[in-house]
């Protein structure tokens, strides 16, 4: 789990390197010495260092997005509930790796800037934080909960949050499937057999056990009726619809689950993979139902 | 059974999965964009149509004498440019209410083209000022063509409306593909001093351009156009040099 910390060297790291046919470096040839100036020679030069800085600047943050993505998914892969000690504790080391990277940047996306460079990593970021939060509570982690989980001083926009979690009900998707397969019944709020693992979400249930449980099915189809009926956030209308339908269809695959499991469910062993896919026959090991997003 | 039974509960739960916070914060953040995308797409429709407006009386330039250009510029600065000028300072006053890069792409090539305008009628000889009269082959800075907007330049320290160096620089590779369109005509109008100027000027720029580090992006696309440009007057240069008609100092 070595991650590269970028260090911020100077001005031609963002220039790139040119490179011959044989892949040498190729001597950075310096165009404006041998030319003789104009009138107009300062004013382009006054903007290279302008352009410099601001490519600089993009290719800072696309690194550490790119470092904190890679980061935020392994984290994401080894939620489960309940979370061993050992890997709660390789999480929280990644958390602190993405909060090192991050500030790396923080001068960076201030201010106007925020908006200025794409910061993919947040979403992915939210997904991670929002499923943990869903793995203990039972519940969607509101953008205010998500902003200070974020582990810097950088605002978290509209769009970062609803992308993260749109990447959520995949990660709840991945879930349902597999917790169903293992133990033959859906996830519901509070896990039959106990453990310290799941606490908060025991407490609110165990005063009533009238109380219908939610199961994970109810949970994603909540959201999803929230995120059709909202308006569109995040400028490109394109993105979102995309982002919509494809959460429809996992909603869709985890209801065909349980109506699976409520119809012959009962008749199934322990670790039978429930067909997500019409027309495939066949069951699986529990450990490849994999169409995660 | 109760994974049958949990399945027909959600609107009771509605409140447990989510909690209402989350739905007053996507309302309140995507009604905003919606009422900011609908106010802008109506201020840039106006603004695109002085900007129609004022390219087409510019192109006025290619059909008439250099000689006659002090009147046609005229026109171009009152009835063009002018309404262009309160088209930006409306969208100006507008969008500096909300961050700038998120709805900057919206405008910015509004804001190249009312930039090139202007810049291509400065450098005709048009949008002299007292202090500065007009001449022929004056390139406005982005300084001067923000104090023509009334808006600031290529803003570092505050999240305002501002021109920025790529809009600036778009606009540049604007006018010279537009020159070197004149460059052609004015030789068919018999004034060869003009195709010379703006020969000098084109090469001059494209000399500019070669001093920037480009990355793939669009400012790279249309500098790399620029060189057509620098042809297309070179091959007029040369169909004049071939014949003897350039003027004796140049020959």
């Amino acid at each position: 789990m070595l991650v590269i910390v970028p260090k911020r060297k100077h001005s031609d790291m963002g220039a790139g390197v040119k490179r011959d046919y044989q892949g040498k470096e190729k001597a950075k040839k310096n165009v404006g010495a041998d030319q003789p100036r104009n009138a107009y020679t300062s004013m382009f030069e006054a903007f290279r260092d302008e352009l410099d800085e601001h490519h600089d600047r993009r290719n800072r943050i696309g690194k550490v997005s790119r470092d904190v993505t890679a980061l935020s998914k392994k984290i994401v892969r080894k939620l489960s509930r309940p979370i061993p000690r050992h890997i709660q504790s390789e999480i929280d080391g990644r958390l602190k790796e993405i909060a090192e990277l991050l500030e790396t940047i923080q001068p960076d996306v201030q201010g106007m800037n925020r908006h200025r460079y794409p910061l993919f990593c947040l979403e992915e970021f939210v997904e991670a934080v929002s499923f943990a939060h869903y793995l203990h509570h039972q519940a969607l982690m509101t953008p205010t909960a998500a902003q200070e989980a974020l582990p810097a001083d950088i605002e978290l926009t509209a769009p970062d949050y609803v992308f993260g979690i749109f990447d959520l009900t995949g990660e709840m998707m991945r879930f349902a499937t597999s917790v169903t397969a293992l133990t033959g019944s859906m996830p519901t709020g509070e896990t039959p057999q106990k453990s310290s693992g799941g606490e908060a979400q025991s407490e609110d249930h165990r005063d009533e056990e009238s109380v219908l449980k939610r199961s994970i099915l109810a949970d994603m189809q909540d959201v999803s009726s929230m995120l059709q009926i909202c308006p569109t956030v995040g400028g490109k209308s394109g993105t979102y619809a995309k982002k919509l339908g494809i959460m429809i269809e996992q909603v869709c695959k985890v209801e065909r689950l349980g109506y699976g499991l409520a119809v012959r469910g009962t008749e199934r062993p322990k670790g039978w993979m429930p067909d997500l896919n019409e027309g495939y026959t066949g069951g699986g090991d529990g450990d490849d139902f994999g169409t995660g997003d | 059974m109760s994974v049958m039974a949990s399945f027909g509960n959600s609107p009771a739960n509605l409140s447990g999965m989510i909690d209402p916070a989350i739905f007053e914060y996507l309302k309140a953040h995507g009604e905003e964009e919606i009422l900011v995308g609908d106010k802008l797409h109506n201020i840039t429709t106006a603004l695109n149509r002085h900007i129609s407006t004022c390219q087409g009386l510019l192109s006025h330039i290619h059909s008439t004498a250099s000689s006659n250009f002090p009147s046609l510029l005229k026109n171009v600065e009152e009835t063009g440019i002018q309404p262009e000028i309160e088209g930006v300072g409306e969208l100006a006053q507008f969008s500096s209410q909300f961050p700038y890069y998120k709805y900057n792409h919206r405008w910015s090539r509004s804001i190249q083209n009312v930039v090139a305008t202007i810049l291509l009628t400065a450098w005709l000889g048009g949008m002299g000022s007292e202090a500065r009269p007009g001449e022929l082959g004056r390139l406005l800075t982005i300084e001067e063509v923000g104090e023509i907007l009334k808006v600031p330049v290529n803003v570092k320290d505050r999240d305002t409306f501002h021109i920025t160096i790529e809009e600036y620089l778009l606009a540049l590779t604007d006018i010279t593909d537009e020159l070197s369109r004149l460059a052609m005509n004015s030789v068919t109008m018999g004034d060869v001093s003009l195709t010379l100027h703006i020969s000098k000027f084109i090469k001059d720029l494209f000399a500019g351009f070669q001093l920037l580090n480009l990355k793939n992006d669009i400012v790279r696309k249309r500098v790399d156009a620029v060189k057509y440009h620098v042809k297309k007057v070179e091959d007029v240069i040369y169909d004049l040099a071939l014949r003897n008609l350039l003027p004796a100092t140049n020959a």
